[in-house]
Formats: structure tokens, sequence, C-alpha cells
């Protein structure tokens, strides 16, 4: 029998909130691959990342991982927010933001122990912050403040990474570093998805690709679907048209208009 | 005089100082959950939201004859009408998108407005009850027993343990709450059990500082707290003792004016509940201030350090210039030439470049010692450095780097050096072809 495809989308219709709307998306995708979710501002990659993750109700759909539910994988995903989205003032420590990732695993009424400790270390050490775990989270530059929260995300040692723009706005070198540890993830068969801007990089880094906007463009391997007409086709002029209907949509589903 | 003792002793002053103390610690406690999450107007819109809750609560106990005070009618009318009220503020801004501020504005104003109301009509057709309705706009912590001891003790100790138990779900919550939901660190109820903590301080806190002023208590303590620490678990506890501080001196200094007044003959008093709310704003207002990283006095105390040194190394810097010329003793006038100082202010500087032994007087002039050359020339490789840096490494204009090297010659750690010098391959020269000291600051 053939295994169950990583990640298996069925028909997921989303409409929540601000996020932008999603219409009918299904894909597979094999595990063990590097994912890229590209797609132009305002396409719903990081929609669909959390409505993947079950932050966000959809409407309609269905998500499976290896076969399995989201309940009985949730503590084998690991997901990177928005840095947008981060309170950068809040009182947490390095050390105790890259603890944080052991949290889920724990459950309740279970202190970190010694050892979870230790592996805080050994993860700040393989992202290279190791002399800064007492900083307060806003001390890091751009691109350390990026490396501590992937070091949050290894400590949970999942089995599926979803980050939302980890390569945004950081040095190549925090670039190369984190994209070196990607792969060595998908080496050891974890399935990785990460939300990206740069296109360049889709190319010589990742295995599969998911073209998104508002709808599915094309989800497959990277020497397949990543060509110039469905580049095109995902970034191109055609869509306005369908940003418009989408936004009607919205509103005749809603009841009101937003603007 | 009064004696410290007497607050904990004293049949009548012990109640309302340990159970402002008790109040205050618990209060403070839980007013770090509503800060870390930036929702501190929350407080604010609670308490006023159970004002009506809190009247229903006064009549329907004076009704099934209940003694007056913190009676089991009043804890619930004003939990019910302070959940109404955030029930509604939920709604205005999920369902009708209206801003944070302004929905929590909006049901604060409805709320209290509700209560000034019911207030009034109370006043005429019960004016015995007033007082006591009064009582819970500004608080009254004076009249408290030793039962309000127990029960506050009760409270400070549930709270307590509530957010040791789960303190690490209440991290990854407040943090960022897709990421615990994402992680299964979230559950609904736990979401729901913090905000029932901040409904229950709210209205135990009302009974002592009063609706008006409670949220005060929510907010200052942990305000202060802030300033000391980066974690969250310090700033729990030293919130609640900033909150069990300011119960405590408000207490001791209701007390202390009030007798301080009755000895001039003036009968002023000096009600605990807004005596206490000052104080803990008091502290806020200090801590601001005077904390150790962030204070704001602290900062200006350094930015003006910064300053002086630089000063001090700019005077050096002119001295040392003028020793290459060949110029080994140097006059006032030489060595202040290019800066706008009174010959005082100079004078001073040059006393304290004497004291660092950088410089010494003879016969009214001034002399380069061996350590000012050496101190000299490190700010010198500093400054050139810089330049040749901005030059090479980042291909900024020759004429411009000048400027920006003037502030970075008082800035670059040796670390820094170091990796500079690496970076530049342990350069001799600079690029307006000036030699570049060695790391000992001499000119080889």
């Amino acid at each position: 029998m053939k295994p169950a495809p990583g990640l298996k989308i069925h028909q997921l219709s989303v409409n929540y909130d601000k996020n932008p709307v999603l219409w009918d998306i299904s894909l597979e995708v094999p595990a063990g691959k590097l994912v890229a979710i590209v797609g132009p501002n305002g396409a719903g990659k990081s929609t669909l990342m959390k409505s993947i993750l079950g932050l966000i109700p959809p409407l309609s759909g269905k998500v499976s991982f290896s076969g399995l539910s989201l309940k009985e994988i949730r503590k084998k995903a690991a997901y990177i927010p928005q840095k947008e989205s981060v309170d950068w003032d809040f009182p947490l420590t390095v050390f105790d933001l890259v603890l944080m990732g052991r949290f889920g695993r724990l459950g309740l009424f279970k202190r970190p122990s010694k050892q979870d400790r230790e592996d805080v270390k050994k993860y700040l050490k393989m992202v290279n912050l190791e002399g800064f775990s007492h900083r307060q989270i806003n001390q890091l530059s751009g691109g350390q403040k990026q490396r501590a929260f992937l070091a949050r995300a290894l400590i949970q040692e999942a089995d599926f990474y979803f980050m939302d723009e980890p390569l945004a706005a950081i040095d190549v070198e925090t670039s190369q570093a984190i994209i070196a540890i990607l792969k060595h993830l998908r080496d050891q068969g974890k399935t990785i998805f990460v939300v990206l801007h740069d296109l360049e990089i889709v190319k010589e880094v990742f295995d599969w690709v998911i073209l998104l906007n508002l709808r599915l463009v094309s989800c497959g391997p990277v020497s397949e679907v990543f060509t110039k007409e469905i580049i095109h086709k995902t970034y191109g002029k055609e869509t306005l048209f369908l940003e418009e209907a989408a936004k009607l949509a919205e509103e005749k589903t809603r009841g009101y208009s937003l603007t | 005089m009064i004696t410290l003792d007497r607050f904990f002793t004293d049949p009548i002053l012990r109640g309302p100082t340990i159970g402002c103390m008790l109040m205050g610690f618990a209060c403070a406690f839980v007013g770090v959950l509503a800060f870390v999450r930036k929702r501190s107007l929350l407080g604010e819109t609670l308490s006023h939201a159970s004002y009506p809750g809190v009247i229903v609560g006064i009549l329907l106990s004076v009704f099934f004859q209940k003694e007056e005070g913190l009676s089991f009618f009043i804890l619930i009318g004003g939990s019910l009408s302070a959940f109404l009220g955030f029930w509604l503020v939920d709604l205005l801004e999920r369902k009708e998108r209206i801003t944070s501020d302004g929905s929590l504005c909006l049901v604060l104003v409805l709320f209290f407005g509700v209560g000034v109301l019911l207030a009034s009509i109370v006043q005429s057709s019960h004016p015995h009850l007033y007082r006591q309705i009064q009582s819970y706009l500004y608080g009254q912590a004076a009249t408290m027993g030793d039962s309000h001891i127990f029960f506050y003790a009760f409270f400070a100790a549930f709270v307590s343990l509530v957010v040791t138990i789960f303190y690490k779900e209440i991290l990854a919550l407040s943090f960022n709450r897709e990421y615990a939901q994402a992680a299964g660190i979230l559950s609904p109820w736990l979401n729901f059990l913090l905000f029932f903590l901040i409904v229950l301080a709210v209205i135990i806190g009302i009974r002592s500082v009063g609706v008006i002023l409670m949220s005060a208590m929510l907010i200052a303590p942990p305000l202060a707290a802030r300033q000391f620490t980066d974690k969250l678990s310090t700033l729990f506890l030293l919130s609640g003792i900033f909150g069990m501080g300011s119960g405590f001196l408000g207490n001791y200094f209701s007390l202390l004016f009030s007798d301080l007044f009755s000895q001039t003959g003036a009968h002023l008093s000096f009600p605990t509940g807004p005596m206490i709310v000052v104080v803990s704003a008091f502290l806020a207002a200090l801590s601001l201030l005077f904390a150790p990283k962030k204070g704001l006095i602290i900062c200006y105390c350094r930015m003006a350090l910064f300053r002086i040194i630089t000063i001090q190394e700019n005077l050096l810097k002119t001295s040392w210039h003028l020793s290459e010329k060949g110029k080994n003793s140097l006059s006032l006038d030489q060595i202040g030439e290019n800066y706008a100082f009174s010959r005082i202010t100079l004078r001073v500087f040059l006393a304290i470049l004497q004291i660092k032994g950088w410089i010494c007087i003879k016969n009214k002039k001034y002399h380069l010692q061996p350590l000012g050359i050496k101190r000299g020339g490190r700010i010198i490789r500093l400054h050139r450095l810089w330049e040749l840096y901005l030059v090479n490494s980042l291909g900024v204009g020759v004429d411009c780097v000048h400027k920006s090297a003037e502030e970075m010659e008082h800035i670059l750690t040796p670390e820094l050096e170091k990796q500079l010098t690496i970076l530049l391959d342990n350069p001799k020269e600079d690029p307006h072809a000036q030699p570049i000291p060695d790391s000992e600051g001499m000119v080889v």
C-alpha cells in the first residue's frame, strides 16, 4: 500500500476575520520534503499555514498529517509565527523562550526537568546563540531573533515544522545557517513548510512548492511546477480580478463591507 | 508617635493593615496577567462594570438581612456584572470591529452610568444604604476587621497557587496565543480561569480601594516591577511585593498624616484606599525614574557620563596631536583653542585628566604623561581604524568619514577593535595616509 502523504488537504476553504480568504484548496505533499509556500502579498500564505494548524477555523475542508488528525499530531508539529505577531517587549529571556518549546510535550502540572534545560543549551548552541541565553528577546538582532525562534521549534523535536517567513529581513549568514538546519531536518525525514517571500531560493533549496493566490495555483516538485508560466499565473494581473471577486464574496457572506 | 508593630497587633489597625497588604499582594499579582498582555485597561473597565452589580448585591443582602461588609451577594452581583461587561467588550471587539480601547471605554461609561443612576435611586428610596454604596466608590479600608484578614489571606493564597501551578501555560499563553494554541498548550478553560482571577481581584479589591481607583492596584505594581526584571516569574513576585508594600504604606501614611494634622489642630482625614493607590503610583514613578537598567534619571546620568568622558578624551586627543607636532609644554589656550568652554570649565576637565595621570602641570604648562600618550594613541587608533573601515569595507567617501569616526572613537570596545584589526588585516595607515598607532597606542 502506498504510504499516506505527509500532508493532505481536502477542499479547504477559509473566510475568517481579517485574514485573506482561501478557496477550495486540495493538495498532497509527501513526507520528508522541504516545502516552500509562495504567492503575492495577501495571497493567504499565512492563512493557509494557520488553518492547517487549526489556529483559524475553516469554513469547510479536512487536513490530515500522515493519515492522522491534527489532534493526534499536535505535539509533533512545531510552529514559528511571523515576526510581526510577536510581542518583543514581553518579559522573556532567550533561554525561557526556547524552553517554552518543551511546554507542549510536558503537559499540565509538570515542570521542565534538568534534561530539558540541558537541551535548551544544546539547541541554542546549534543555532549559534550560546552567549545570549540571558538576554531579553528584544535585545537580539533580527537574525538572532529568528534563530532563537528556530531553536524553540527545534527543541520540540517535531515531525512537522511550519515556519512563517523565517527568512524575511535577515542577514545572509543567518539565512544560510537556517537553510542548513532546514536541510538537516529534511534529511532526518521531517516535513518542513516554509512561507517565503524570496522566489530566488526556491529552486536552490526546496524540494516541493505550493503556489498560492487565494486559490491553489499549483503544488508539486519544484523541478516540475516551478515554471515561468505558473509563477506568472500566481503573480499575474489576472489574479486581481479574483481578489475583487473574493472581497465581494466576503461582503455578501458577512453582510457588511470592510471598506 | 506610632510604632510599626502596632499596625499588626492593634485590634483596630491590624484588620485594615494586614487586609490591605494581602489585597495589594493578590491584586498586584493578578495585575501582571493583564499587564503582560498589554490589557491593563481591562481592570479599569471591569471595576467600573461591577458597580451596578455591587449595588444590587447590597440591596439583596439587606433584603435577606445579611450583615454589612463583604457579603456573598455583593461578590456575586459584582462578578456577574463585571462578566457581563467583559462579554460586551468582547462582542464589540469581535463582531462590531470596534478597537479595543473604544470598546473598553464604552462599556466602562455605560455600566458606571447605570451604577450611578441606581445609586441615586437608592439614595431616595433607601437613604440609609447610600453611605454603604458610596463606600464602594472610593473604598473603605478603615472598617475592615479580622474576618477580612482570613478572607484576603485565602484569596492571596489561591491566586498564588493558581499562577504557580499553571506558570508555564500562563507564560506561553500570554506571550503568544497562537503559538500556545499551535503547541497544544492552550486550553480554553485556562484562558477563562485567568480572566476569572482578574474579575475576582477587582471585586475583592473594590472593598478597600473602591471602584474608581481599583485599576491602579492592577497596573501600578506590575509597571514598577517591570523596570527591574525581564523574567515573568520575578515579575509576579516583585509586583506582589510592591502591591503588599503599597498596602502597608498606604495604611501607615494615612494614620501618620491624620495624626500630624490633628496635632496642629486641623482635623483632616486621609482615607486609606486612595492613600494606597497614591503610594503604589508613587512607587511606579520612582521605578520609572531610578530603576538601574531603564530608569530615566539613570539613563540621563549615563548619557551625561558619556559626554563627560567624550570631552576628556577629546581634550587628551588635542594634546596628543599638539605633542605629535613637537609641542611638549602646552598652555591652557593652546589646548582649549577649538573648544567653546570657559577657562574654568577647561581647567576642571584638565584637572580630571591630571587625576587620571594622563597629563601633569609644570610652571602653568601642561605636559602629556606616558599614560596619556598611550591612551591618546589608542583613541587615534580607533578613529583611524573606523575611518579605514568605512572607506574600505563600506565604500564611504574619504571626505565623509571624519565625523562618524569622531563619535565612534569613544564607543568602540576592545573586542570590536580586535575584530576590526582582523577584518582590515592589521592596517598601518588610514585613508588620509596617516599612521595608525599600534594597539599599545604607539606610533611606529
